[in-house]
This record gives structure tokens, sequence and C-alpha cells, in this order.
């Protein structure tokens, strides 16, 4: 791998772990089947046909990939949950949906190497039994839906896709489907039913997840950009080499992506577990800009729990607790969990000391006030609800009641939806007040009066009118 | 003084041009001229518009001059017949949303005449066509500007600054965004039809903020300073 040169000012920090990303911004590099042929591509898809399907499903298992979309649910298993008397077709969903507020990963796949992808997804849909393959890609990316139709007549052109691919009987075709910027569709039943053409309405599981129910009513696996590349590596190193990258129980590779208030921001691939908040900030980072300190941070994009720069934390149970800083904490799904947030889909949003904390506030619930697809009420209604109370906080004219109203608010949409959007858009606002209460009080006032214009109109005339 | 009440006029809708519309409403019925009824009540009932109408109702924007008039032509169709044959036979609703971009790509919006000839080639009902429409952000229901600026408002870009490229790009332009909501109507027209402004949630390119998409162009660091050049690179 020496002898690969990246761009200038592009190069990866010593820390990093290059398997995805290998072929990013690398010099000489473009998205055309010759170039990756050329570096050995499609061998693991011919490595994977000459297999069983169960074999290669074993694989993966073996390798303990969780998924990378949000939700760590590992991939091996996912593929398991297809039922084994099934008769009817099974399909493939590649989530190329990705609409996390600070996630930026599948962006870079997509665009400069989308014959990675679709080598990962001819090896996962010869593992799950799929003929028929679709990548879910959002709206905003008009120019990577275009790349990845190329990547796919390329491949099909040399044999790679279609009909009996290379000789071994197996068959597959990928469809190139483009959303219309919906956040919901990159929750799998949301996107399944876009897929069928009607509104994202999430659907209710359990207890029939996709993998049984999913799409057209057969089963379905939907994996993300990033789990599907995932898999091309664990085929090249074996199950048994890639569970040593990273910690137990969290194993791989995984790309970090930085946004907001530090000096280089940028996607940095590292071993899951390996790599601490105090090195991906400072080292990798280059740390807070000049004159600043950093204040807060959103670990796994905007939905995760933020996290105080100063907090410590209880990590582990019983005997084996222990006690750790802000700083100590490694980038992995079962540390973050215990440090009551979560690893989520990657994306590290850092916030430093000029940042009030009500305008991050106002501005997340915006996003989610947008973004409700107005299936379950207390979501649809509790989300412009924050929205309008995070406006009043924001604005100064808010009382110090209302953080108590808005935290309650948060609580009554928290686990009483379908899907997760609820949690997602619940989830923020309540660490928000947790973290920071005082600064958010801090702002209100007594003497405010939060009563609304018709109400005040309504009022006066009430008291106008005599008895 | 004399007083004559006068019934409201009728809003004028053209029928013909919505066929999904049961043409043998009762209230479409011919009255004979020979009874004594006041002809102006009957007018009056006419006009109520069913949920249907006033969703694809397409108000015209002064952008309206940069797309072509929705026409069937044989690119579409065979474009669409390519979409269509990605998904099984039984299963041709899913190709509404493709259908819907191809229609948006080569006319600017979707138009109620569209949302006919969508259903009719999925055969499927107009109003299932009509609630992905209205559903997902990503059609607009009115012409945009020739240039149409899509910026990121999320908690990164806000924090590089989207919301001062926002104000720049609008006082640059000449477009006012007193009127607009996120929800009911995000598009602001600048009045010479050539700029359009939208808050887009997310663009997924956090590291590089702020970002922006100018129709199909993907730019970004595009800090406010950079908003000059951003029009101008165009106009050449």
């Amino acid at each position: 791998m020496s002898d690969i040169t990246y761009l200038p000012g592009k190069e990866p920090h010593e820390k990093e772990h290059r398997l995805i990303f290998r072929n990013v911004d690398r010099k000489g590099w473009n998205p055309k089947i010759k170039t990756y042929l050329a570096e050995g591509g499609y061998e693991m898809a011919m490595k994977a046909l000459k297999m069983k399907p169960q074999e290669v499903i074993d694989e993966v298992k073996a390798s303990g990939l969780r998924g990378r979309g949000g939700a760590g649910f590992p991939t091996g298993i996912k593929w398991g949950f297809i039922p084994p008397n099934n008769t009817k077709p099974v399909y493939l969903i590649c989530n190329c949906d990705e609409s996390e507020p600070g996630t930026f990963k599948d962006r870079y796949i997509a665009h400069q190497d989308p014959h990675q992808l679709i080598e990962g997804m001819v090896i996962s849909a010869y593992a799950v039994g799929a003929h028929v393959a679709y990548i879910y890609i959002r709206e905003e990316f008009p120019e990577a839906a275009i790349i990845l139709e190329k990547a796919i007549a390329e491949a099909k052109k040399n044999g790679f896709l279609g009909k009996d691919i290379q000789g071994s009987g197996f068959d597959l075709e990928i469809y190139v489907h483009r959303g219309a910027a919906a956040y919901i569709c990159g929750e799998e039943t949301g996107l399944i039913e876009s897929l069928e053409g009607k509104r994202p309405y999430p659907r209710i599981k359990p207890p029939y997840f996709p993998a049984a129910i999913g799409l057209y009513m057969a089963p379905t696996i939907v994996n993300n950009v990033e789990s599907l590349c995932h898999v091309v590596h664990i085929l090249r190193m074996g199950g048994e080499e890639y569970i040593k990258l990273g910690t137990p129980r969290n194993s791989g590779t995984r790309i970090v992506c930085v946004s907001g208030d530090v000096k280089n921001p940028g996607y940095f691939e590292i071993e899951v577990g390996k790599v601490t908040f105090q090195e991906l900030l400072y080292d990798m980072c280059g740390g807070p800009k000049d004159g600043r300190t950093l204040k807060a941070v959103i670990p796994g994009g905007s939905s995760s729990k933020i996290l105080r720069c100063n907090e410590t934390f209880q990590i582990g149970r019983g005997d084996d607790a222990e006690e750790m800083t802000f700083w100590q904490l490694p980038l992995d799904f079962d540390t973050l969990a215990a440090a009551g947030s979560m690893a989520g889909s990657g994306g590290v949003i850092v916030m430093d000391d000029t940042r009030r904390m009500s305008w991050v506030l106002n501005n997340i619930t915006h996003f989610y006030a947008h973004e409700s697809c107005g299936q379950c009420t207390p979501c649809r209604e509790g989300s412009t609800w924050m929205k309008k109370v995070s406006d009043r906080i924001e604005d100064g004219k808010a009382t110090p009641t209302d953080v108590q109203v808005l935290e309650d608010i948060a609580y009554q949409i928290d686990g009483k939806t379908v899907c997760a959007f609820g949690e997602a858009s619940a989830w923020p606002v309540e660490a928000m007040i947790d973290k920071f209460r005082d600064e958010l009080v801090g702002e209100t006032s007594d003497d405010n009066d939060t009563r609304s214009a018709e109400r005040i109109a309504q009022e006066q005339f009430l008291s106008s009118v005599p008895q | 003084m004399s007083s004559k009440i006068e019934a409201p006029r009728p809003r004028s809708i053209d029928r013909s041009k919505l066929s999904y519309i049961s043409t043998s409403a009762p209230n479409d019925r011919e009255v004979p001229k020979s009874r004594l009824i006041d002809r102006s009540a009957v007018e009056y009932i006419r006009p109520v518009l069913t949920v249907l109408e006033k969703n694809v109702h397409s108000p015209v924007t002064p952008g309206v001059v940069h797309f072509p008039q929705f026409k069937i032509t044989p690119a579409l169709e065979k474009a669409a017949n390519k979409r269509i044959a990605q998904y099984p036979d039984d299963q041709r609703r899913s190709a509404v949303l493709p259908l819907l971009h191809e229609v948006q790509h080569r006319h600017g919006f979707i138009s109620p005449e569209s949302i006919e000839w969508v259903a009719e080639k999925l055969g499927i009902a107009a109003i299932k066509v009509v609630e992905v429409v209205t559903f997902y952000p990503g059609f607009r229901q009115k012409a945009p500007g020739k240039l149409h600026f899509r910026v990121c408002r999320t908690l990164s870009c806000a924090m590089g600054g989207s919301y001062e490229l926002m104000a720049k790009l609008c006082e640059i332009t000449g477009i006012d965004r007193g009127s607009a909501d996120t929800h009911k109507d995000p598009i602001s027209i600048s009045p010479c039809g050539n700029y359009s402004v939208e808050y887009a949630e997310c663009l997924a390119s956090c590291g590089t903020a702020p970002v922006c998409l100018v129709n199909d162009d993907f730019h970004e660091g595009v800090t406010p300073e950079k908003a000059e050049s951003l029009i101008t690179q165009y106009e050449s």
C-alpha cells in the first residue's frame, strides 16, 4: 500500500487505517472500471461466486461487522433473518440516502469509488440470493447518480453484472433509484415505501422486519453504502483477520466525519475504538481555532446526544467500572452508548466556546420540524412545538418555564412513534437541556410575555366586554 | 340608495385540462332555461374546489419563461419507459419518483398536466401521484429561476455562515424572502425570473461548509464573500 500517493493536502493522517477510503483523493485515480480492475477489482466478487452463499454469510458473521448507517446492527445476522422457506424473490437495497447532519462519507464513495460499492453489492446479493438490487440515492447527489449509472453500465459491459456473471450462473441487475430530498427515506422501511412509489411513512416493526417482509412484500435486505463496501474487504482479508482490526465487539474500520469548529475538518478512516476524542480532535483535526476552546461535541450525527467537553463518565459496570473524561473516550459503538450517546453514523460536529447553545438547539429543532414525515402525532406536532419554543428561547423572548416545557415535549415524543425519528428528534433536545440547562435558562427572563398576539387581542377584547 | 346584491363570480377552472375530475358532477348539469331559477346560485355552487384541484394548483412565476411547457415528446416517453423497466411488471407504481424527476428535469417543475401524464403512464389514480409530489421537498410545483440556489442551512453549514450566504445571495439577486415558508412555500424567485433561492436540509458535505447546489452543480466552501463570484461564473 505504500506506493499509493494522495493529492497534495489530502494525505491521510498516520493514525488512519484506510480500507474503504483507500482510493479517495488518490493521485491518478478515477471512477472508471479500468482503473479499478488494474488494482485487483472484482476479484473478491469472483471469489465469492465460487463459494456457497452460506459461506459468504458465515465469513461476514465471523468478521463481526456492524452496520455503519447508524444503528450498528451486525450485518451478517441481518442477512441471516431471511426466512429459510422463502419462495418470493429477495431484494437487496443499498441505502445511499445519506442525510444525517454531520455525515459525509457515502458522498465520496459514490463519487470517487463507485465500483467498490458495486462489487460489495454483487457479493452481498449473491450471499442473500437477490437477483435485483437497488441503490436508493438521495436527490441532492445528482452527479453521483450519473456516476453510479455509468459505473453499472461499465460493469455490465465487462460481465460483472447482468445474466450469468462470469459463467457462474448467478444473475444480478442493479438499478439506481433517486429519492426526493426527504430525510425519513434513510429509515429502512420508509425507504422501502418510497421505493414502492408512496409517501415514505415508516412501517411498524416488529414483528415483521424488512428481511421477512420488505419491498413488494418480499424479503429485503437494506444496507448502508459503507457496510456493503466493507464486505469486499472482509472477503479479501477473511473474517478471522478482519475482526483483529479495531476492538472486540467493535471490529473493523469506520469513517468518522468531523465538521464544525476545528482547524482541519474532514473525514478520517480509523480502527473502531482505537482512537480517542483527544487524538481525533487535537492530533487529527488540529484542535480548536486560535484563541478558542472546545465546548461541546455531537458524536454521531445530529440525532445523537450532545456531550460536554468537560464531562466525566462512568464506563462499565460493577468492578470493571472506569472513570473516563470526555477526552479519553474511544470512538466505538459500546463506549459511546455507555456514555449516554451513540456512535450513530460517525458524524462528529464540534462546537467551541463562541457558540450559543440556544442557537444550536434552534437550528437542530428546525431540521427535525421540517423533516418529520407526519405519520405519528407526537412527532409531527411535537417537533413543530419544539421548534416554536426554541425559536422563543433563541430570540430571548422566553420565560424560564419554557425550558421545562421544551423538555416535557421532548419526553412526550421519545418512544411513542412508529420509527426512530421520534427519538432522533427528541434526544438532542433532551441532552441539550440536560447538559446546558443553566445556559438556556440564562437566556430567558421572567418579564417576558409568551402569549401570542392573537391571545393578547382576545384577552383584551374579553376584558373590554361588560360582564 | 339602490343596492343590488351581486352573486360572486366563480373562479374559472379549465375543467377540460383536469380530466380525472368527474365531468358528470351534479353541479355541472345543464339547467333548463325555462325553469324559474336564479342561475347565479347555480354558478355559485360550481366552483367549490376539490382537494385535488387545490393541491395541483401551480402558480405562475417569473421563472416560467426559462422552461419549455410540458409536452409529451418521444424523448420523454423513451426515458420514462426505460425507468419503468427497472421495476417488476406488476409494480409500475415504483416509477413515480423517477418519472417525476424526468419531468422536473426537462420542464422545471411539476405541472397538473404532467401529474396526469405520470398517472396515466403508470396506470394509477392521479391522487397517488399528487400525494407524492406534495410530500417530497425535492419536487416543486412552480417554476424556479434559471439559476436555482439550494443553500444548506443545517448545523455545520450554519456555523460556517450559510445564513449570511443566503442573505448575500438575496441581496445581490434582489430576492425578497419575506413570504418564504419552509413547509408551504420554500422557494423565492427574483422579479426578473433569473434567480431563485431555497434552503436545503443537509447536503452531506459538512466538512467543507458552507455548501450549496446551483441547479445540479455542487459547490463547497462558499463563504458569503464568494457569493458574488458564484453568480458571475454562471453568467459568462
